[in-house]
């Protein structure tokens, strides 16, 4: 039985509750709205990584470089579309 | 064809390998495809026109629910894999069963959710703001509808059929596919929620 | 919904279109009859998994979507020929000139790409076929029935009328009522999706299947613009698919993305629209680039020059052409940072094409030039791409595109960039790789007299619409005064337009006349070429090589033939796995062709009954034992011997 539950798995689930809790602090006490994005990033993109590499066994696989150059080109054209289509259509609008 | 015994099963033939790369760089465009929901989201959360802004109807208790049911999900489903590894096929088959059944908790509670809105006069035609929330809540929910359908396929197939090479194959890339689902929740939680609840 | 209101109707042309669809929809299945020809296409054809027969559809079927959008622009031209002109109305004018921009953007430019890189790719990396074959016939029949339920719109429902960018508010119900856009919607998404699987496909293809040896950097060219451009239509689709589904539901679900209130953007289609509609502009010319690559080296005798430079420049283009999209809208009244930003990342996407151009001319240097059919297409390129290029750098101007935005300058400038880009480059490389599809060369003479006629014509049609925009003369209006004083020119326009008319006539005459009596090709590398696919007999046999071979450098067959000594001992060949036919592709792109046809016209049951037969098909494949099928060694010796002849 016990072999079904390995360690890192048992620590990385417990991880990804205590951040997703972590995050409620944003809603809980009244910050600043810098601060509280900078929380909700951090805890965010610390799960992500928790979920791509202890799940979902990035690193085992035979193409690994390719793999990761594939999320890296899919994250910077994710970001380029959020935040282009936010210069383009409300920042940069309000700009003179 | 060839099976490679020194790698797991679901690595164990070529046409394996390829297939879990090729569901990879499919993912790749899966976060294409969320970030460009979130961009419109992100550009249109404020447009509420005469409509309720997120403050007014987002509610802690249900998001918080789903929030740990789906990360127990993938939790579950991992268990799942490695179980597959050690070869166990009733604990594999166990751990994914209970990551449907998770699965369809979240769904439960992510419609009750959206019927709430609806009665408090929230809907998908309301404004700008309301049709960006629900498509990107109703993307993710019917991604999460899909893979119900596509896992209770593949693990008919494993009772059928046993874990073979394609079997444990197929598993693998679900298990890929399901913790995706749960990485873009997390970012939708984050970023729609608890960003809207702050 | 009435029959008068389903069918297009009060139109003389389009009763002339509707008497020519149902001959042609007897035609066809009668003709197959009397000639006993269903079995053969069944199992030959609509449940191919070979990636050579795929491309050949591909190919075929962009072939019959030029013509379609070339009727559209010869429509236009006569239209637009004379002021005050009477052969359209507004309506129709409207009409035509978006489904040219659709039809030549997404189904002739893009699958005829797809169609070469579908016959090439495998044979020029060594492989035996593509990473998913079954997942290849998929995305062809997608693309195909994609393309279909566009074309049926013209005859039932009527046609989209807001452009091939279809924008906002334009495009939503309250200015487009009829069902036309909404099959903008659904054909592009279905279309999408095959396109987005192809990209994924080919991805994998190039980086797992290649021949041992073959480094990413010994790859050739052709291939290399395959890899990028898979990238890019790996990334860029997705975009696509959630605009099309936005669109979608803002016409027939009520929702208020792109609305005029309720918080509603209408911009914001623009944005996402060309967030994919750049990228895609860099889908159908970096595959062009390839190309010439190819022919470039092969016909002047020489190593392609500046390889490395070649693979960063793609590189460098691949990342800028998601950071441009912008500059399709500058006139939007976003502020002055925003046009700025976007001015220069724009100027500076000239650079890494710059220096493409100056490698293909570095290549020419001192080479032994032949000029053949494929090689003038190239050689012709160049100049006219680079008019095409720095009136794209006028137009990169923020400032500046306030005079020209939305002119015929504009319109002059993209034609002199996909043309000469893109369209010259696919008619080359069909010339190109015609005898390693189907055993025998084109009638260069022919050729050369339709290469002349396009490429001189291409330049009277499109060259006097850069001064009819700079007189004012915007895009898309579908008539003016005679004192506006635009006549002259438009005329001379619709002279060139014939010429090319002409042109795209001998082509096609050529492949009738070549098939008929040029002489069989029994060296299977005609133009004494460089890269893997020349090392196999032509026509290709199904499983491409009998025995894979082993790769040291780049241009490896060349060097094989200059020295002498082959890429593989021949003797031992080895049982070659295949995969099986199967006619589930194409019964699943028939249910997603009723799917979207119901959807158009908001008929919710019967589309919820086709999306059910959909998820049928999926789970079928999913249950589903296939594991292909060996071919034996007789039958390798078999086909070899005949293909090669005996060996002492």
């Amino acid at each position: 039985m016990k072999q079904l539950f390995p360690v890192p798995h048992v620590i990385g689930f417990v991880s990804s509750l205590l951040l997703s809790l972590i995050a409620l602090i944003v809603v809980k006490f009244h910050l600043s709205f810098t601060m509280g994005m900078t929380i909700l990033g951090v805890t965010a993109l610390i799960q992500a990584a928790l979920q791509l590499f202890l799940f979902m066994h990035v690193n085992e696989n035979e193409n690994k470089s390719a793999l990761l150059t594939n999320i890296g080109y899919a994250l910077f054209v994710g970001l380029v579309t959020i935040f282009g289509t936010l210069f383009a259509m409300m920042w940069g609008y309000q700009m003179i | 064809m060839k099976i490679d015994h020194s790698l797991p099963l679901e690595y164990s033939t070529e046409e394996n390998r390829l297939k879990i790369l090729g569901f990879w760089i499919f993912l790749g465009a899966e976060i294409v495809l969320f970030s460009t929901l979130f961009a419109v989201y992100f550009t249109l959360q404020h447009n509420v026109g005469n409509g309720p802004a997120g403050s007014h109807i987002f509610e802690l208790t249900p998001v918080m629910i789903e929030t740990i049911v789906l990360l127990s999900s993938s939790f579950t489903i991992g268990l799942g894999v490695h179980a597959m590894r050690l070869g166990n096929k009733k604990a594999m088959m166990t751990f994914f069963g209970i990551t449907l059944l998770l699965g369809l908790v979240f769904l439960g509670v992510e419609i009750t959710e959206f019927v709430t809105y609806i009665h408090e006069g929230a809907t998908m035609q309301t404004s700008a703001f309301l049709s960006a929330l629900f498509t990107l809540l109703g993307t993710h929910g019917m991604h999460v509808t899909f893979g119900l359908l596509w896992g209770s396929a593949i693990l008919m197939q494993v009772k059928k059929r046993g874990l073979t090479p394609e079997t444990a194959n197929k598993s693998f890339i679900f298990s890929l596919y399901w913790h995706f689902l749960d990485v873009v929740w997390i970012f939708i939680f984050s970023f729609v929620y608890l960003k809207g609840m702050m | 919904m009435k029959w008068d209101e389903f069918f297009v109707t009060g139109e003389p042309m389009i009763y002339a279109a509707m008497v020519s669809i149902v001959l042609v929809s007897i035609a066809i299945p009668v003709g197959l009859t009397y000639f006993k020809k269903w079995g053969y296409l069944w199992r030959h054809w609509l449940t191919t998994v070979d990636h050579k027969k795929i491309g050949v559809m591909y190919i075929i079927a962009a072939l019959l979507m030029l013509f379609r959008g070339g009727v559209d622009a010869l429509l236009m031209r006569a239209q637009t020929a004379i002021p005050d002109n009477g052969l359209l109305d507004g309506q129709h004018y409207n009409e035509i000139f978006t489904t040219h921009g659709i039809i030549m953007i997404l189904f002739m430019a893009m699958p005829f790409i797809i169609g070469l890189m579908n016959v090439v790719i495998p044979l020029q990396i060594g492989a035996r076929d593509v990473a998913f074959p079954r997942l290849n016939a998929v995305s062809f029949w997608l693309f195909f029935f994609g393309a279909m339920l566009l074309n049926i719109s013209f005859v039932i429902g009527g046609s989209p009328d807001a452009g091939w960018t279809a924008y906002f508010p334009l495009a939503s119900v309250e200015f487009s009522p009829t069902v036309g856009n909404n099959y903008y919607s659904l054909a592009l998404q279905i279309a999408g999706i095959g396109t987005l699987m192809t990209g994924i496909n080919f991805l994998v293809t190039i980086l797992k299947m290649r021949a041992p040896g073959m480094k990413l950097m010994k790859m050739p060219m052709f291939t290399w613009s395959i890899l990028i451009t898979s990238i890019i239509i790996v990334f860029a689709f997705p975009v696509l698919t959630v605009a099309l589904a936005l669109m979608m539901l803002d016409r027939q679900f009520g929702t208020q993305f792109f609305a005029m209130q309720n918080g509603g953007m209408d911009m914001l289609w623009a944005n996402l629209f060309w967030v994919w509609g750049h990228p895609e502009v860099y889908i159908v010319i970096l595959p062009a680039f390839g190309i010439y690559s190819e022919i470039i080296a092969t016909f002047a005798k020489k190593n392609l020059y500046g390889y490395k430079s070649m693979v960063y420049s793609m590189v460098a283009i691949s990342l800028l052409s998601f950071l441009v999209w912008v500059h399709h809208f500058y006139t939007m009244g976003h502020g002055v940072m925003v046009n700025s930003v976007f001015s220069i990342t724009t100027m500076a996407i000239a650079i890494p094409t710059g220096v493409k151009i100056f490698n293909w001319l570095f290549t020419l240097r001192k080479g032994k030039i032949s000029f053949t059919t494929p090689m003038l297409y190239s050689l012709a390129f160049i100049p006219i791409f680079t008019i095409g290029g720095v009136t794209g750098v006028m137009l990169a101007m923020a400032s500046a595109d306030y005079q020209y935005h939305n002119t015929m300058f504009l319109v002059a400038h993209f034609h002199y960039v996909l043309i000469p880009g893109t369209v010259f480059a696919v008619i080359a490389g069909f010339h190109y790789w015609f005898p390693k599809l189907f055993g025998f060369k084109l009638n260069e003479r022919l050729g050369k007299w339709s290469f002349w006629f396009i490429a001189i014509s291409f330049n009277v049609t499109f060259f006097p619409l850069f001064i009819l925009g700079l007189n004012g003369m915007t895009r898309r209006m579908y008539t003016y005064s005679e004192s506006t004083g635009y006549g002259p020119l438009n005329m001379l326009s619709m002279v060139g337009a014939l010429g090319l008319t002409i042109g795209f006539i001998l082509l096609v005459y050529n492949i009738y006349w070549s098939t008929r009596y040029q002489p069989r090709e029994v060296t299977g590398d005609p133009w004494d070429a460089r890269s893997l696919e020349w090392s196999t007999p032509s026509p290709v046999p199904e499983y491409n090589f009998a025995k894979v071979p082993v790769i040291d450098t780049l241009d490896a067959f060349w060097y094989s033939k200059k020295e002498g000594k082959p890429l593989t001992d021949e003797d031992d060949y080895e049982p070659i796995h295949m995969p099986n036919n199967n006619g589930q592709p194409f019964i699943m792109g028939v249910f997603f062709f009723f799917f979207g046809f119901f959807m158009v016209f908001s008929w919710w049951i019967p589309a919820i009954i086709a999306g059910l037969f959909i998820l049928g098909t999926m789970a079928y494949r999913s249950f589903e034992k296939d594991h292909g099928h060996y071919i034996s060694v007789g039958e390798i010796e078999r086909t070899e011997n005949a293909l090669r002849g005996e060996k002492e």
